[in-house]
């Protein structure tokens, strides 16, 4: 898997589009993405997976925070809703709540992610909603042009730590198996055929699928998460690894310096939709507590 | 059924601590006259901690005449703690009640006990509550249902339907508790029927019945709850916050029977942002809050602004800010509910002035809110949020959802899903509608949905303009003109819970031949200009009573209309007080005080 990637330009990229089959899957908006950007193999691994799975595109709606990665929903021909910065879980989340035939996807940065958005991963983790999580990893804030992010390597020198980052990284997977997600998975951009697999195998999962996805940020990091340092360091997962045994998971998540591609984790229990079901057929058999505030005079 | 004498009008205050039972044996004495076919207005005080001792303060007023708040004097008093009661003995009015407790195991202190409070004035009815209690059912615990039917007892109600609401609020307890509440209900009864009578606060059976039976007790927060019930919830995200706390606890009870999914999220930007996710499925979403929470969701807000989305948010005010006092009322999130966010976000706020209007307006915010496709806040307080009042639901359920406009573009063409039309609103589709694929967003954007700073301004005016209309939305009244038509000295402006105040006092102000009138403003965005222009040319004068320092709706009305306002604004964590009104009434009216006829303590009779 490891084999080396050639940059990928905007005009190869817009030939490709023309030329591939899948192109009802796009909107008429052309992605706003610098060139070489990790995230157009996004658009690529999502399409591919829509188009694998058979899923109506009416029937899809990608949400997303803010920020580069977010801007993914308007370049894909589904419904969309890009939010606020860090909300994409929960407007997700309202969104599979509000209607649980949609497919929904929900997309976001590591800032989106895990710094403004944090607090919401592991809600929607522990509730088991039904939907895919995709995180565009850089390790750096794109729209704002470069400051560190809660996944920056420590002696990261960005315009917000121009003396260096002091704040040792999160580890994403390490927090989302220890959630309760009950699918974790890791992509790299460089690998678009084996992301595109792992976005199909996320959206297929019945539950809350989280994948991270490491991806190049051309224009704000020239030292870092570059394609030629993240081409040396992924890895692929152990070909024996238990996908059901969660600390093997953890074992393997931990290994931060050589990141592993693959499913980490992945386990069937009740979704949030079920859950709720089961709560609306528990209602109709209890009369339930006549509960606070209103009495009938008569 | 009892029928309810006419002319009735008595205020019945129990206090104790919250140990002694006091807000249940207030719930059962509202109840019961609701049942008996009263105008009831109740409202309790209780200590912002779970446990401990601390005062509470049940309030009743029940009368046959159509009522508007909560009286400044109480008719009766009821001590089940001396030492709470004692400050209150003063708000009972002369020839008034006093009901204690007068056992031997009672007597304390000199000074400690109420009856050495007790004005000349006043009509002291002393007894021995614990030795009743304890003779009724062995135990001093029934003391609350004790005074109860001693209340009953000295007006000459029935017993029948204090036993039938004692026996629905204790039904799920063991049959020994319900017969021995109902032991210490009749023995205390026994006591207050013998005992003399009060001569102008009698209520009894009459030949007229009032409201009759299909009256329906409920808190402005049950009645929010029911609304959006008969509207036909189907998504509820909320997390707990007094005073709100109550809608989402009822809603958790009454939606999933009805197939409605209900969530208790992490935070209130979780709830906002998942009510907004599901209103944009097409979805009937609502959360509920309070100021602090407001505060919170104000970037999401705007969010539905811009990618216009409908939700309804009820919000109940409590003392701000931060923090703040969590457990009294005050009327200071207008700014936030009107204004809270960044950039130009105009939405809809509607502040009902009762628990009808808590009713009405939450049934009504939906179809608002779809026909506007914008966020609708319903701004209501803890005053009105916890007080009861008697309703009366519509037979017939207006408030059901009614089938969208289904839209549809040429075969090849995008869908203008932010279409620019005459009337400014957009024809809206929802996913899962094949064709009509569109992204929302809180970027501008032009009308097919994408990012687009040149349109900024034009889809300004998109947003505010399609607004305006709501003012005269069916069906809803959005400001109302009370007393005396055309031109008047005073004019009582007025939102929210204080407006039951303001009613008050503009009755009586007529009374003492004041020419005066009052408006309840219910949207206060948009404002209904020109009913408001109106109002302000026919008074002389206009007086804003309002509960918060700043005076946030006066400063609203001023900015729209440019002409000064008399304020009448406080932040004491209360309810506003009908004298200080009518003090303030009577001063801008310019009569000689001298040539006021002031009517009785009563009231005015309406
Ligand atoms: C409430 C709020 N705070 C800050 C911002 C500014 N902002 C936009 S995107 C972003 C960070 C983006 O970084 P990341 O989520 O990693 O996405 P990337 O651009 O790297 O894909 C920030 C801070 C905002 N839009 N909203
Ligand atoms: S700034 Fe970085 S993350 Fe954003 S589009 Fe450019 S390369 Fe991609
Ligand atoms: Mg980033």
């Amino acid at each position: 898997m490891n084999k080396r990637v050639k940059p990928v330009y905007l005009e190869d990229k817009l030939e490709e589009i023309r030329a591939d089959g899948h192109q009802e899957y796009r909107s008429k908006s052309l992605p706003t993405w610098c060139p070489g950007c990790g995230y157009f193999s996004m658009a690529e691994g999502l399409t591919f997976a829509l188009k694998r799975l058979g899923i109506d595109y009416k029937d899809v709606v990608v949400v997303s925070g803010i920020g580069c990665a977010s801007r993914f929903p308007f370049f894909v021909n589904t419904y969309g809703f890009h939010t606020l910065h860090g909300r994409v879980l929960p407007v997700a989340t309202g969104v599979k709540i509000g209607n649980d035939d949609l497919t929904v996807v929900a997309v976001g940065g590591d800032g989106d992610a895990f710094a403004i958005g944090g607090g919401h991963i592991p809600h929607a983790a522990r509730r088991n909603v039904n939907l895919t999580y995709l995180v565009f990893d850089n390790g750096i804030y794109g729209l704002t042009k470069g400051q560190t992010s809660p996944t920056s390597a420590l002696g990261f020198k960005t315009s917000s730590t121009p003396y260096e980052n002091g704040d040792v990284p999160l580890n994403p997977l390490m927090m989302l198996l220890s959630y309760g997600a009950s699918w974790v998975g890791q992509a790299y951009a460089g690998h678009q055929h084996h992301l595109a697999d792992m976005i199909t195998q996320a959206m297929s999962h019945q539950g809350f699928s989280f994948l991270r996805i490491l991806s190049p940020c051309v224009t704000f990091d020239k030292t870092n998460n570059t394609y030629s340092n993240l081409n040396m360091r992924v890895r692929d997962l152990p070909e024996d690894h238990d996908s059901s045994n969660v600390l093997a998971a953890m074992a393997e998540a931990s290994r931060n310096d050589h990141p592993a591609l693959g499913l980490y984790f992945k386990e069937d229990r009740p979704t949030l939709g079920q859950v709720m079901d089961a709560t609306i057929q528990r209602s109709l058999s209890s009369h339930g507590d006549k509960g606070p505030g209103q009495t009938k005079a008569k | 059924m009892m029928m309810a004498k006419t002319g009735t009008d008595i205020q019945i205050a129990i206090c104790g601590s919250a140990g002694d039972g006091t807000i249940a044996s207030g719930d059962i004495m509202k109840r019961a006259a609701a049942a008996m076919g009263f105008n009831v207005i109740a409202f309790d005080v209780y200590p912002p901690e779970i446990r401990g001792f601390g005062k509470c303060i049940s309030r009743i007023r029940i009368s046959t005449k159509q009522t508007y708040s909560l009286k400044q004097e109480s008719d009766v008093l009821i001590s089940l703690n001396d030492g709470h009661a004692i400050p209150h003995v003063g708000e009972v009015r002369d020839f008034g009640a006093v009901i204690y407790d007068d056992s031997l195991g009672s007597q304390v202190a000199e000074g400690g006990h109420i009856s050495a409070h007790i004005s000349p004035a006043q009509i002291p009815y002393g007894f021995g509550v614990r030795q009743i209690s304890e003779l009724a059912t062995n135990s001093a615990r029934s003391r609350n249902i004790v005074v109860l039917g001693y209340a009953a007892g000295l007006f000459n109600l029935p017993s029948d339907g204090f036993h039938e609401i004692i026996r629905s609020k204790f039904a799920t307890k063991a049959q020994i508790v319900i017969d021995s509440n109902i032991k210490a209900f009749d023995a205390g009864l026994q006591v207050g029927q013998a005992v003399f009578k009060l001569d102008d606060v009698e209520v009894g059976s009459d030949s007229k019945e009032t409201n009759g039976a299909e009256a329906v007790m409920m808190t402005g927060n049950g009645a929010v709850a029911r609304g959006f019930m008969e509207a036909g919830i189907e998504s509820y995200f909320g997390y707990p916050i007094t005073p709100a706390t109550s809608i989402m606890e009822r809603l958790a009870v009454d939606m999933p029977p009805t197939g409605g999914k209900f969530l208790q999220t992490e935070d209130e930007i979780s709830a906002i942002a998942a009510t907004i996710g599901a209103g944009f499925t097409g979805s009937r979403a609502a959360t509920a809050t309070s100021g602090p929470g407001l505060a919170l969701m104000a970037e999401m807000v705007g969010l539905g602004v811009m990618a216009e989305v409908p939700v309804v948010i009820a919000v109940s005010q409590r003392g701000g800010p931060s923090t703040g006092l969590p457990t009294k009322t005050e009327q200071s999130d207008l700014n936030l509910a009107v204004f809270g966010g960044s950039g130009d976000a105009q939405r809809i706020v509607l502040a009902p002035t009762n628990v009808e209007g808590c009713y009405r307006c939450a049934g009504m915010a939906f179809d608002i809110a779809e026909t506007y496709q914008t966020p609708v806040i319903l701004l209501i307080d803890l005053y009105l949020s916890n007080r009861y009042e008697t309703v009366i639901p519509a037979k017939e359920n207006t408030f059901a959802p009614k089938p969208r406009k289904k839209v549809s573009v040429k075969k090849g063409e995008a869908f203008k899903r932010f279409e620019m039309t005459e009337n400014f609103i957009s024809p809206r589709a929802v996913p899962g509608e094949a064709g009509l694929m569109h992204t929302a967003t809180g970027l501008e954007h032009n009308e097919l949905g994408r990012p687009n700073d040149a349109v900024h301004m034009d889809m300004s005016i998109k947003r505010h303009e399609k607004l305006k209309s709501a003012v005269h939305f069916p069906g809803l009244n959005v400001s109302k003109r009370f007393g005396d038509k055309g031109p008047v000295d005073v004019g009582i402006l007025g939102w929210g819970s204080t407006f039951g105040e303001i009613l008050e006092t503009m009755y009586q102000a007529q009374a003492e031949g004041i020419s005066c009138s009052a408006m309840k403003v219910v949207m206060l965005s948009p404002l209904p200009l020109q009913s408001l222009q109106e109002f302000f040319a026919d008074c002389r004068e206009i007086l804003v009573p309002e509960l918060n320092y700043e005076g946030q709706f006066a400063n609203l009305i001023c900015g729209a209309l440019e002409k000064p306002v008399t304020r009448l604004s406080r932040a004491t964590g209360t309810p506003m007080e009908v004298q200080e009104i009518l003090a303030e009434v009577r001063r801008l009216s310019g009569q000689d005080p001298a040539q006021i006829q002031i009517a009785g303590a009563e009231g005015a009779q309406t």
